[in-house]
């Protein structure tokens, strides 16, 4: 009798097929080890959209589903009793067994942290489906792996290898191989149960995954029946999984195709349909009125594909005899179910799935196309493998060998009974085991249900800081207003702080706002310690009087008997747990400035981004720079990691008047489009000439400039004169002793220090120059500059700056990058509109300019030169006398004289000026003015302007009747031959020298605009105009907003006639005889 | 379990029967019972001038990337962008003003981050408990257990988490975790909402903001679509926004009233609960098997084990 037994196939292993696999394994696994060492973001097509590909959908999701042979053909066999497909029975196992190791390797490969993957075992999250279908899957993979034990080990006991020394191994390993067969055999029913219980488990829950995702599956698959449609496909997609692998592999090994039992076998396939078809219509019929079938159109023609091809077309075929009789046909109408529960799974993973907001639809990349073909090739080696060297196919016995099954079953009645019960024993406690596991963690998981199953420390809400009303105040609470309030939010400087807080012109925004404090003063304290105030609109609604429209200042005459709100008394911290409602003083401002300013037409100049009103905090630089360690910066690497960040300032640099040291020049009178002129080729009264001295040039250049190149070498740029805010970098300390790392880590915004290394310094020396900028700037009294003493101003809060281009005029350096003006903050009618009074004083401002009252003298802390005689230059002289601490004589430079809380010199300036340029001719007889300003009383645009004047005798070309350049260094000042280092200096400026030189008288001119004093100390009425003429107060009672009632005296008694009247073209005192606010205004006495 | 086979199966189906409609219901609602405490931020786009600073401040209170492009450019606007691995939060800009009393305004602008769902899809996917929700409503992640398997970013309805690909050996999920801090538990302090200039984010008691955002409506229906969403989007959410506009007009998603955790903890628990499927499953399978074994034992002669009497050992 010939009957159907599992036997090794007598086959070789190694065939061209089994190469070719080999070689698509190959390729797949080095794709696989390319994602091991380059992250998952290298090999996959996948993003935040598509979380999932195919590795998810193939090789786990469609893995599991066509492992269903597995559970489906032990149960029809088994448990159903058709006994007499048993032959069937060990590949369809195999067949799982390999498809659920395919699983766990393409998840081990999917997975982020794959190091982590035994975590669940230990973290369990009872209401993750996905946690259900990680233990399911562990669990069921054990259990075929003890269905797996009877032919492996039958194979391994029949194994006799011919090498003596494994032989003897194999003598030794008969015993145990037979126990362990004996228990396999023993508890095998057992385990064949849990493995279709746990299979059902799983198959469904990979449905259940995506019920999570209602908005993001398409509702042609969608539906909470997922489970239960997964779960029967699974089964439909057993038994002709078993029938395709057995006729492949039949054909494979050359076997005849075993069709009359297949065709048996495949009786059922067609009711297994028919239930999961009905289900899946059913629920599609349910859910008739939410699909759309036009939404997407990809999705729909892969939803036919599955309906017709994988559904309708097999239940036609398995339905007809003739095709269960036939291979070939059984093979397609078996094929079609794979593929269509395949493409199932495709669908509801990747076809069907549309997230929001995602740009492109996913398709696999290479790699994951790569390693998905990969594993498919492995297992299919692997299952070679098994049937190659174990009992697995069945095939014909023929008379007189012994079944390999037959041999064993002698083993097994070999055991005796009560071994043979202990063997259930642990089997039924291992199961037990499993299942009480399950419950407990589902009952744990519905008892704390959504929450975590590691409980997190409590978050508490912050509460609201505690706000210290005391220190927080505005910069100087005024009695009735000041100009200036520095608007901050506590909040903000307890977090995250970007900007420094907003320096606001109270006074400007009153006068553009019309005066309407109601715009912003809402409400109404009746006492300082009134936290909440009066709304001010009820208020007055209940007294009749509208506030719309009408400047408060129309009723509240003195606004110092007013009590106005502070912003902070009601809005201080936001997100105040108490009363989130209030909004905090960071928003009350922000709301209050953005509303307005949101509005302003362009003409309004009102700044509408961030940093017009308030600058940016610099990061801290220390991990930005990521200076690796033991590497020391210099000067030149500081300015290459500042370019790697910065380069298009680089770039922005080059284009500016601090490096160029030339540009255009409209405030030079004949000059107005020139752009060579500039510190490049300027004769001074200090310095004379830069160029041919290279220290003094180093050391006020922003930039290592040696040869003409450098002039366009990004690299050459020095950030840190600038930018270091460590108070420690000077441009002429050597470089050991500057802690380079230190100084780059910590750059910031330039401060007045910054500026002033350079500015302070200029003519050579601590104040030299300038008359209003010294060192002492740098933390001034408030008495010495109001701005920076005061509220801390930096220079670029009025020197504006925009890609590095400073806005300001200097009457040496005559480039100029933009204007600026006091207006910016202080607006057009800078002394307020709250009076007559006020009024009258802006008046002034159209013939007056600003610092002539508000700077009444200069260099009032700290000395300037106001002369220097080169002529005697040279000498080694003691018999001068020391000037406010400096010295009256120089041998470098000659005599000098100083000067200390100089009343400056009063003219007519319109804005440009006469420069004095080299080449220009002179009168060697007359004082040589090298930069006079330009302007008179008729013309309009001129204001009186104050000036230091600085006289100066320097050589000239006796020949060329010209000024000439001198090189100092290393020149005249060895052995002061004058003629060499004209010569020398003329070189270097491309020019030539008679070899004659002589000296002429000079003066230079330099507008004085720092040192702003506090208003109680600028000029009074008296100070300019004749007493008796002046008693103003006698009408203009009113000077609501001005802190100086006193203003109208004389403020300094010690300088009568400040203003030389005829001087600028007066004839007299302008309020006697009438002056330009007539001229202008048509108001005021007519000029006699 | 002394029970015979037919107690046994009996029992089992009866309860399933009796429990499956409850269990199919509203299993997890009861679970948020502090809600109360519930910690959450009201965004009103009303207010929102899209300044980025929110994104600003995020990404240096997370230690994220220094962004390509500077925070102050606005160029980014151009595309409609999605937290990422690298920012939790972005604000985007969306054509038309943001109310019908701003029609001076040209733009509305919107931030997207996590919305800490009170009852959150991704919490309930998360295979290990890597992602949590404390008591006070804030959702966090914790690394060392996550094993990156992404199921978090299929569950969530917003499409909210994001994964570090790029990264090797360690990546992370990464999103907006209200600012609380896992390990030291210090508690949801949003910094965002503190560096919103024109406060348009205030962040407090859910349910105070609830009263604050229906008090604002309330005062301005001229200014507020008369719907706080996150009241009751997928369950309701712990960040709301006030719009002036339909909500789905400036990237809020429609999204149904449940969440979608709901329907996979039913179908869970409604299987699990007890193991009483389970084991029901078995038990009849089993009884089956025996049955046949034992027809085919009588019919020839018996030629197999089977485990008949495993199931007489574990039912009689
Ligand atoms: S928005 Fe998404 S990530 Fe955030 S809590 Fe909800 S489900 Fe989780
Ligand atoms: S990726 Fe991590 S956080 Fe997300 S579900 Fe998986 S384990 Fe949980
Ligand atoms: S709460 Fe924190 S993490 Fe979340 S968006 Fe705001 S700043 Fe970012």
């Amino acid at each position: 009798m010939n009957k159907l037994q599992p036997q090794c196939t007598q086959k070789p292993f190694f065939t061209p097929g089994t190469t070719m696999l080999m070689v698509l394994a190959a390729i797949g696994f080095s794709f696989g080890l390319a994602r091991i060492l380059n992250g998952l973001g290298a090999v996959t097509n996948l993003d935040n959209f598509y979380p999932w590909g195919i590795w998810i959908a193939i090789d786990v999701a469609s893995g599991v589903a066509l492992a269903a042979g597995g559970f489906t053909t032990a149960a029809y066999i088994e448990i159903f009793g058709c006994h007499q497909f048993k032959p069937l029975l060990r590949p369809a196992i195999l067949t799982a067994w390999l498809g659920y190791f395919m699983v766990a390797v393409g998840l081990t490969f999917d997975v982020g942290r794959y190091w982590n993957m035994w975590q669940p075992i230990i973290n369990w999250q009872g209401n993750s489906v996905l946690f259900e279908v990680a233990m399911c899957v562990m669990a069921y993979l054990t259990v075929l792996t003890v269905e797996m034990a009877p032919p492996v080990l039958e194979g391994v006991k029949t194994w006799t290898p011919k090498r003596p020394a494994l032989a003897s191994v194999m003598r030794r390993a008969e015993k145990p191989i037979v126990f362990a067969y004996a228990w396999v055999k023993i508890v095998l029913p057992l385990f064949i149960v849990a493995g279709v219980v746990l299979s059902c488990m799983h198959q469904s829950s990979l449905g259940t995954l995506m019920v999570i995702a209602p908005t993001k599956l398409s509702p042609l698959w969608y539906t909470p029946l997922l489970p239960a449609l997964f779960l029967l496909s699974a089964m439909m997609v057993g038994l002709p999984m078993v029938i395709m692998e057995s006729l492949i592999a039949g054909k494979s090994f050359g076997h005849e195709p075993e069709t009359e039992l297949l065709g048996d076998f495949a009786k059922v396939i067609p009711w297994l349909i028919s239930i999961y078809a009905l289900c899946k219509f059913g629920d599609i019929a349910m859910r008739w009125e939410e699909i759309s079938f036009a939404a997407h159109p990809d999705a729909t023609v892969a939803w036919a594909i599955e309906i017709v091809l994988g559904l309708i077309a097999p239940f036609i075929l398995f339905s007809l005899k003739s095709v269960r009789q036939s291979a070939g046909w059984l093979l397609t109408a078996s094929l079609l179910v794979v593929l269509g529960v395949a493409l199932n799974r495709i669908n509801v993973y990747i076809i069907g799935y549309y997230p929001p907001f995602a740009g492109k639809r996913y398709f696999p990349a290479l790699g994951e196309i790569a390693l998905t073909v990969g594993l498919i090739a492995t297992l299919m080696l692997i299952y070679r493998f098994f049937v190659t060297f174990f009992p697995i196919i069945a095939s014909e016995v023929h008379a007189g060998t012994m079944s390999a099954e037959a041999q064993h079953a002698a083993h097994h009645d070999a055991v005796q009974p009560f071994w043979a019960w202990f063997f259930r024993g642990t089997a039924v406690v291992f199961l037990l085991g499993f299942v009480a596991l399950y419950s407990l963690v589902h009952t744990e998981a519905i008892a704390v249900s959504l929450k975590a199953s590691h409980e997190v420390q409590t978050a508490k809400i912050s509460k609201g800081p505690k706000i210290e009303t005391a220190a927080f105040k505005h910069a100087d609470r005024p009695d009735a207003y000041r100009n200036l309030y520095v608007l901050n939010s506590p909040l903000l400087n307890k977090t995250n702080d970007y900007y420094e807080p907003v320096r606001f012109t109270h006074r400007t925004h009153d006068v553009n706002s019309g005066s309407t404090c109601s715009l912003c003063h809402h409400r109404q304290g009746s006492n300082m310690n009134d936290r909440v105030g009066d709304d001010i609109y009820k208020m007055h609604a209940e007294i009749d009087v509208r506030i719309s429209g009408t400047p408060c200042i129309a009723c509240h005459k003195d606004l110092t008997e007013k009590q106005f709100q502070k912003c902070s008394q009601c809005h201080l911290s936001s997100n105040e747990s108490d009363f989130p409602a209030r909004i905090g003083l960071k928003g009350a401002y922000h709301r209050q400035c953005i509303a307005c300013h949101q509005n302003q037409p362009k003409t309004a100049h009102a700044p509408t981004d961030c940093v017009s009103c308030h600058h940016p905090l610099v990061p801290d630089h220390k991990p930005l720079l990521k200076i690796e360690a033991n590497t020391q910066l210099s000067r030149q690497t500081v300015t290459g990691k500042c370019l790697g960040c910065h380069e298009e300032t680089g770039h922005d640099i080059l284009k500016t008047a601090h490096w160029n040291w030339q540009g255009r020049t409209p405030t030079i009178s004949g000059q107005e489009h020139s752009t060579h002129i500039g510190l490049r080729n300027i004769i001074d009264n200090y310095d004379i000439s830069l160029i041919p001295n290279p220290r003094l040039r180093d050391f006020f250049h922003i930039g290592d400039v040696r040869l003409a190149s450098d002039w366009k070498d990004l690299t050459k740029i020095d950030c840190l004169v600038c930018h270091d805010t460590t108070a420690t970098y000077r441009r002429d300390a050597s470089e050991e002793t500057i802690a380079w790392n230190n100084v780059a880590e910590k750059v910031g915004r330039p401060s007045r220090a910054n500026c002033g290394s350079c500015h302070f310094y200029s003519g050579g020396g601590a104040g030299i120059k300038h008359g209003d900028l010294s060192p002492l700037l740098v933390n001034p009294d408030p008495d010495v500059d109001f701005h920076m003493g005061k509220v801390d101003m930096r220079c670029q809060d009025c020197h504006i700056t925009s890609k590095h281009q400073i806005a300001g005029l200097s009457f040496n350096a005559p480039v100029v990058e933009g204007r600026i003006g006091c207006g910016v903050c202080h607006g057009e009618h800078p002394h307020g509109i709250t009076g007559i009074l006020s009024r009258h004083i802006d008046n002034h401002v159209k013939t007056v300019a600003c610092e002539t009252c508000h700077i009444p003298q200069f260099a009032r802390k700290y000395p300037t030169q106001l002369s220097v005689d080169f002529s005697t230059a040279g000498q080694d002289r003691t018999d001068i006398p020391q000037q406010f601490g400096k010295p009256g004589y120089d041998k470098r430079y000659g005599e000098q004289t100083w000067g200390q809380n100089i009343v400056p010199l009063y003219r007519w300036f319109e804005g440009s000026r006469q420069n004095y340029l080299l080449g220009d001719k002179i009168a060697p007889d007359k004082t040589v003015v090298l930069n006079e300003p330009i302007g008179d009383k008729h013309n309009p645009k001129a204001q009186i302007y104050p000036f230091k004047v600085h006289r100066a005798v320097q050589p000239y070309d006796v020949e060329q009747k010209m000024l000439v350049a001198v090189k100092f260094e290393d020149c005249l000042w060895r052995d002061f031959d004058w003629n060499k280092a004209i010569a020398e200096g003329m070189k270097e400026m491309g020019r030539t020298f008679s070899g004659k030189h002589g000296f002429v008288k000079t003066e230079m001119y330099t507008s004085i605009h720092h040192e702003i004093a506090p208003a109680r100390q600028s000029l009074g009425c008296a100070d300019c105009h004749t007493p008796e003429n002046i008693a103003c107060t006698r009408c203009h009672t009113n000077a609501a907003g001005m802190n100086q009632p006193e203003h109208t005296q004389r403020v300094y008694p010690a300088f009568p006639n400040r203003f030389d009247f005829k001087a600028l073209g007066y004839e007299g005192d302008p309020a006697v005889t009438g002056g330009r606010f007539y001229m202008f205004f048509k108001k005021g006495r007519p000029p006699k | 379990m002394l029970l015979n086979r037919r107690n046994f199966l009996g029992w089992g189906l009866g309860t399933l029967a009796v429990s499956a409609p409850r269990l199919l219901g509203q299993e997890a609602t009861a679970s948020n019972g502090d809600e109360a405490q519930h910690v959450g931020c009201l965004v009103d786009t009303t207010l929102c001038i899209g300044c980025r600073k929110c994104e600003e401040a995020c990404n240096r209170r997370n230690k994220l990337p220094h962004p390509d492009i500077a925070f102050t450019e606005q160029t980014v606007f151009r595309q409609e962008r999605r937290p990422s691995a690298k920012a939790f939060t972005v604000v985007n800009e969306y054509t038309g003003a943001p109310s019908p009393d701003q029609e001076w305004m040209k733009e509305t602008y919107a931030k997207v981050q996590c919305l800490h769902c009170l009852i959150p899809s991704c919490v309930s996917a998360c295979i290990v408990g890597a992602l949590t929700k404390t008591k006070d409503g804030a959702v966090v992640y914790n690394p060392d257990v996550c094993l990156g398997c992404r199921y978090c970013m299929v569950a969530c309805p917003f499409q909210i988490p994001a994964y570090e690909y790029d990264v090797v050996l360690t990546p992370r999920v990464r999103k907006c975790e209200f600012c609380a801090n896992f390990v030291k538990g210090t508690g949801a302090d949003p910094a965002c909402a503190a560096a919103c200039p024109t406060e348009a984010l205030v962040f407090g008691q859910r349910s105070s903001l609830l009263t604050l955002a229906k008090d604002r409506i309330n005062r301005r229906p001229d200014r507020y679509v008369a719907h706080v969403y996150g009241e009751h989007e997928v369950g309701g959410t712990a960040w709301l926004y006030l719009t002036g506009r339909p909500a789905t007009e400036v990237g809020l998603l429609a999204m149904p009233t449940f969440s979608p955790a709901h329907s996979t903890e039913a179908i869970q628990h409604g299987i699990f609960r007890y193991g009483i499927i389970p084991f029901a499953v078995y038990g009849a399978l089993g009884g089956l098997m025996w049955y046949n074994h034992r027809r085919t034992q009588q019919s020839c002669k018996p030629d197999s084990e089977s485990g008949q009497q495993v199931q007489e050992a574990r039912h009689e």
